[in-house]
């Protein structure tokens, strides 16, 4: 009984630190995802005198995806009713060129305004239409939910730590007397601590299946995922194995510098 | 090798205390049989516990099979204490292992087969009569059986030098008794040097052996 509370006291620590730290990554998948959508439903539109050398503005500003010329026929064929056929080809001569320009990234408020100065510079380019108040609270909001997430990843992360190496510490304490007869005996620091790092190493397997198993089912259930996509976000990619194998490396490296710590404070007897 | 353990002009403390032992020098040679006696806190147990690397000289010099202990290495102090056979009063015993774990350990610290260890420590514990309970766990035992359990690990790599201290303050007198014909024995055949603390020196042992005596944080030699 004693020793499943032990056991327990080290893998509820950790299996929140892992917990929080695939939710972070999820998260950052999710913004990533949601910010390639936006920049490819993104657009900034440009007035021209006339016709622009796409090639030479997308050679010159290495952040533009495309530069298409947005076509005049529609608006003009609605027009052909009202106006007489000469006002018209007047018209279409005279109206300036539009052009919808996709970014390869979706911009933060400083680097979209650069780029607006950058397109300016253009001589034929008279205005630069970038939707920026739109952009800001679109890019503001995906700021703060990622910091959000990192921030409450690494609150979690040196809370459990600190209970993490707070059961490594009781943990020594109970295997002192044996580690200290081994001691006496000549054993090598890595044969008197091995019963520890097999105790972590068993707890980090287990939390690091747990939380793997628990996001698999998340990512799975119809209900989370019905609810994601009715608020326009994508589901990112859940590879199970690969995601394992990152957890188990993050648990076994916070799990074995614990006991380390903890350890070498009591190495010498 | 002349001597197994030489000090020299040896100060004992703990940390900035006033020293125990001071400006001691005494020379142990193979197969001597020592008794360290003296009062209650005298610095028997502290000598003790320098000799096997616990608590380092604070100044002079001390050496163990050749090995100075004056900031001595980890590594080093391992090695050492390879060779060395320690008993304490209160045994010391594994509570979580089995008797024949026990006294497998120093084998299975010097890196040896699990079918050596085993054979080895079924000689030992035939040797002190405790075969019958090989599989059982320390707490199981009487305070006789699990002495000697700990005599039979601290022989069980054939130690150069056993260091004792006190191994029969908590005995009967025929526990005490097979205690004393084993570390005689060790001696006898086995070629080991053997230092033991003690209030009592038996009468059995105390022929052919060497005294030494602690009073006045010195360790005097008597004749």
């Amino acid at each position: 009984m004693k020793s499943l509370k032990n056991h327990i006291s080290v893998i509820i620590p950790i299996f929140v630190m892992l917990f929080s730290f695939q939710f972070s990554f999820m998260l950052e998948k999710v913004v990533k995802k949601y910010e390639d959508i936006l920049s490819n439903d993104y657009s900034i539109v440009v007035v021209a005198l006339s016709s622009l050398d796409t090639d030479k503005i997308k050679k010159d500003i290495k952040d533009i995806k495309s530069i298409e010329e947005i076509s005049t026929k529609k608006i003009l064929s609605k027009l052909e009713g009202d106006f007489s056929k000469a006002n018209l080809a007047l018209l279409k001569a005279t109206l300036p060129k539009f052009y919808s320009v996709k970014l390869k990234s979706f911009p933060s408020s400083s680097q979209m305004q650069k780029l607006s100065q950058r397109l300016m510079n253009f001589k034929k380019i008279t205005k630069v239409e970038t939707f920026s108040k739109t952009h800001d609270k679109l890019y503001r909001l995906l700021s703060v939910s990622k910091t959000l997430s990192k921030v409450f990843a690494f609150s979690v992360f040196a809370v459990s730590l600190l209970l993490v190496l707070k059961q490594m510490e009781v943990w020594t304490l109970e295997h002192q007397e044996r580690m200290s007869v081994m001691g006496l005996f000549g054993a090598p620091f890595w044969m008197k601590s091995a019963v520890l790092y097999r105790l972590v190493f068993i707890d980090s397997m287990a939390c690091a299946f747990l939380v793997a198993t628990v996001y698999y089912y998340l990512l799975h259930s119809s209900e989370i995922v019905d609810f994601i996509q009715s608020i326009g976000l994508v589901i990112p990619e859940f590879n199970y194995l690969r995601d394992l194998l990152i957890l188990m490396g993050i648990s076994f490296a916070i799990s074995f510098f614990s006991v380390t710590i903890v350890i070498l404070r009591h190495k010498r007897e | 090798m002349d001597s197994v353990i030489k000090a020299q002009n040896l100060t004992l403390s703990y940390k900035d205390n006033e020293p125990i032992i001071k400006d001691t020098s005494f020379d142990i040679k193979p197969r001597d049989f020592v008794f360290i006696t003296g009062k209650s806190g005298s610095g028997k147990s502290t000598l003790i516990k320098s000799l096997y690397g616990s608590l380092a000289p604070k100044e002079g010099s001390l050496s163990v099979c050749g090995m100075r202990l004056e900031g001595i290495s980890s590594s080093k102090l391992n090695f050492l204490r390879r060779h060395l056979g320690v008993v304490f009063q209160d045994y010391r015993l594994i509570k979580e292992w089995t008797v024949e774990k026990n006294v497998m350990l120093p084998l299975l610290i010097g890196g040896f087969s699990k079918s050596v260890c085993i054979s080895q420590a079924h000689k030992l514990l035939k040797h002190v009569k405790l075969l019958h309970k090989a599989d059982r766990y320390p707490p199981e035992l009487s305070g006789g059986e699990q002495q000697r359990v700990a005599m039979a690990r601290a022989l069980a790599h054939n130690p150069v030098v056993i260091l004792a201290d006190e191994p029969t303050g908590n005995l009967d007198d025929y526990s005490s008794e097979v205690i004393w014909d084993l570390l005689k024995g060790a001696r006898e055949h086995l070629g080991t040097t053997v230092l033991v603390v003690t209030h009592k020196i038996p009468l059995t042992v105390s022929l052919d052996s060497k005294h030494f005596f602690i009073e006045g944080n010195r360790v005097h030699e008597v004749s």
